[in-house]
């Protein structure tokens, strides 16, 4: 048992979303469990990430071979299935003895994707019904598998999630040739529409949509109620797509190839000619047409299993590899932004590439996993889901990458100074979040305080403004703090001096991980 | 110049209320009264010139204490200087009687005065307590004994055993558990099904738990082989690692014990 675990944690390691957060449950009579809105860690990994769930592998038995991944089936591993009673058993035993918070479950693909969902599907009925586990399950929805056994894995489910893997079809081709765009986007719709359809029925009214969800809402000035009924039309609208009777039903279409050209955002305009020939992984209005015809239009299972839990309250989330494939940073955030603008996720994870494979089709990158680069894509998906910035304001086709140098807001900022300086005691509340040195804390401060009294550079730092930051970036009654020029290249270099501070997953004892040359020099001379 | 006077108090909610009561009933001068709790502090130096006075903790005055401030100031005030009076900070009693000063002056408002050192203390000590409280909702470890019974042996800096067993009742309703703070002698006992409640344990009873320390069994063998396994090598960082896990917190951990 103990090696069987080894090798089936050992193989889930690579999967970066270990949150238990999302849902809040009190415990239950007779269960054991209860869940936390926040999340708890129990414990962190000798690299320091939070260890909260008990994530496994449910089998590297697997038939697929994706390029990047140490179970490939063409890799000589050791091979190991678990039963379901053992998946259950650990997690009571762990959970009794508070190691974890709840279990993860993901899988290799043995036999057969239906194969292996049901085996999940039923580790999960198993748990929650035999064992009566009430605390937090997070498990993968398998590409490919049928949606019948996907939404009821979603019934005992707290999350789900289905990885993107790969931005652009292009990079899935070469990377992981068994996958295909459509597999792995029809669950992913499918689940998103049970959620709504739960949320519906519990009498949930957008208490449980994600923060890019609300944050777009507050933007537009819009209730909870408004959004949700705007939603509802567009979500009818896709269903009338479904009945146009105009779709392939084979089954066959993410192998040929016809999506490609039909799907390629370019021809939205959206994104214009990035790369040639990597389209972008998520469809164009096009290409929806394509594929969401095998998307379900609801839930079967409602009657089975109304008053129940509800179905994946704690919503979905997805992951990307970064800096396996050539994408640049303005594709992957274009690729989260529609994820969270179509898709509803709750979260967008990124892995940082690490080459586990000697495979040719693999890239090598000196200096380890790309962390740094990591860190900036979780900053820019921080602004798009709080901050209400939107991926074309803060990167560009001209301007693909991020700035090694200077966090993705400073950047920003100091390419559009001409929205400066903002006057503090007027702007709001998503205004004042531009400005950098102001965050979420500071700018809720400052709306609230200033009812009372015009605020002043003293206030602000009592606030917790950062100064020296925001300082050339704002007015207090119509005046700066000091006298300052406000040009791109003496902004940037006073920025710059202030040395951000980097997490220490990215700087170990002061070595910053990645040879920073490998990124584009900073744009000032 | 008056003497300052030190009022002493033992380390509980109790003996501190009582302390409050009587340092109030001296009509001595606020400005010239200070709280102290006795052994908090080993570095205190004997001021001189002071005049100390001793407060037995006396139950009654304590009810009557508790009662005034959720009455006359609020319920949150009085959450805040429970939770204050169960931190580690050296401070405790003496933020907690100048803060109610305030409070019974100006009533509810006294939350809001943030710019006053007093008022400031108490909410940095509710910070530390609360974060505490929350880092051992992760990193309570429990051990199986013989009977079943889970036994959750801890040593936190402030006294949260009391804060930290809800969580514990309303997740392991049917398990019989207790939770040990194994610096400060007392306990938590929740049977199946039951109210929980607390408890101090006597010497004896402290050797016996403390001789359950590094007991393998199979499971914790099994969580040492999932711990390490996680771990990516090419990620490695352990400066990190002792930043999100205290050393301190590492002694009853099961992944970290050899
Ligand atoms: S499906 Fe691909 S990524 Fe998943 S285990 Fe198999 S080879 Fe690895």
């Amino acid at each position: 048992m103990e090696e069987k675990l080894s090798i089936l944690a050992d193989a889930a390691k690579y999967d970066v979303a270990c949150t238990s957060s999302g849902v809040d449950r009190k415990g239950k009579e007779g269960s054991i469990g209860s869940a936390f809105q926040s999340g708890i860690c129990h414990t962190f990994t000798a690299d320091g990430r939070c260890v909260s769930l008990l994530k496994i592998l449910f089998t590297n038995e697997c038939i697929f071979d994706c390029k990047y991944c140490i179970n490939r089936s063409s890799n000589d591993v050791k091979r190991t299935t678990f039963t379901p009673d053992e998946v259950c058993n650990l997690t009571i035993e762990f959970y009794r003895r508070n190691y974890i918070e709840g279990l993860f479950l993901s899988s290799g693909i043995l036999h057969s994707p239906n194969y292996t969902m049901d085996l999940i599907y039923q580790t999960l009925k198993k748990l929650r019904c035999e064992y009566h586990f009430n605390g937090y399950i997070h498990c993968k929805a398998i590409p490919g598998a049928d949606p019948e056994l996907i939404e009821l894995a979603g019934w005992y489910a707290d999350r789900m999630s289905v990885n993107l893997e790969l931005p652009t079809a292009d990079g899935l081709k070469n990377l992981a040739p068994h996958k295909s765009r459509k597999n792995i986007l029809n669950p992913i719709r499918q689940i998103q529409s049970g959620i709504e359809e739960s949320q519906e029925l519990l009498g949930m009214s957008g208490g449980n949509k994600g923060a890019y969800w609300h944050t777009r809402r507050k933007l537009e000035g819009k209730t909870i109620e408004q959004k949700r009924k705007e939603d509802a039309i567009r979500y009818q609208s896709t269903k009338r797509i479904d009945n146009t009777g105009q779709l392939d039903n084979t089954g066959k279409l993410g192998n040929v190839g016809k999506l490609d050209n039909a799907g390629n955002l370019d021809n939205t305009g959206k994104l214009g000619t990035l790369k040639k020939k990597s389209s972008i992984i998520l469809p164009g209005e096009a290409e929806e047409r394509n594929w969401v015809q095998s998307a379900p239009t609801g839930l079967s299972k409602i009657s089975q299993f109304a008053g129940s839990r509800g179905f994946v309250p704690a919503g979905q989330s997805t992951q990307m590899i970064i800096g396996a494939t050539p994408e640049t940073d303005f594709e992957l955030i274009s690729v989260t932004e529609a994820l969270y603008q179509k898709f509803d996720l709750k979260r967008v994870f990124y892995s940082a590439f690490i080459r586990v494979n000697d495979d040719s089709a693999l890239p090598v990158i000196p200096g380890g996993p790309p962390l740094l680069r990591e860190h900036r894509l979780y900053q820019a998906d921080w602004l798009l889901r709080y901050y209400g910035f939107m991926a074309g304001e803060l990167l560009t086709k001209e301007r693909p990458n991020f700035n090694v140098y200077l966090d993705p807001k400073c950047n920003w900022a100091l390419g559009h100074l001409e929205e400066f300086p903002v006057e503090v005691n007027k702007a709001d509340y998503y205004t004042l979040l531009r400005v950098p040195g102001i965050g979420p804390k500071s700018a809720g401060r400052i709306v609230k305080a200033r009812r009372m009294a015009s605020l002043n550079f003293a206030d602000l730092k009592k606030l917790g403004v950062v100064l020296k930051r925001a300082l050339y970036f704002i007015t207090c009654d119509g005046k700066m703090m000091y006298p300052t020029k406000i040009e791109e290249n003496y902004i940037t270099r006073q920025l710059l001096n202030l040395n951000e501070a980097l997490p220490k997953h990215i700087t170990n004892d002061g070595m910053t991980y990645e040879q920073l040359s490998l990124f584009q020099i900073p744009n000032f001379s | 110049m008056k003497p300052v006077k030190i009022v002493q108090c033992v380390d509980s909610v109790e003996g501190i209320f009582t302390a409050v009561y009587d340092a109030w009933a001296m009509k001595y001068g606020h400005e010239f009264i200070k709280l102290e709790v006795i052994g908090m502090d080993e570095s205190l130096n004997y001021e001189l010139f002071s005049e100390y006075v001793l407060v037995e903790p006396d139950s009654l005055k304590a009810e009557k204490v508790a009662k005034s401030i959720r009455s006359k100031i609020s319920e949150q005030a009085y959450e805040l200087v429970v939770k204050a009076a169960l931190s580690s900070d050296v401070r405790k009693a003496d933020a907690i009687y100048h803060f109610l000063v305030r409070g019974f002056l100006m009533g509810k408002k006294v939350v809001d005065n943030l710019s006053d050192p007093y008022v400031q203390q108490i909410f940095e000590m509710n910070r530390f307590v609360g974060n505490e409280t929350h880092f051992f909702k992760g990193f309570l470890r429990f051990v199986e004994l013989k009977n079943g019974i889970l036994l959750g042996k801890m040593e936190p800096k402030s006294n949260i055993v009391e804060l930290l067993t809800p969580h514990f009742a309303d997740r392991f309703a049917a398990e019989n558990f207790m939770i040990v703070d194994m610096k400060r002698g007392v306990a938590s006992i929740h049977q199946r099904n039951q109210e929980w409640f607390m408890t101090a344990l006597e010497e004896e009873q402290m050797e016996a738990l403390a001789a359950y320390d590094t007991e393998e069994t199979e499971y914790s063998v099994l969580w040492k082989a999932f711990f390490k396994s996680v771990a990516i090598k090419e990620r490695e960082n352990y400066n990190l690692q002792r930043n999100q896990v205290r050393l301190r917190y590492r002694k009853h951990m099961t992944e970290f014990q050899e």
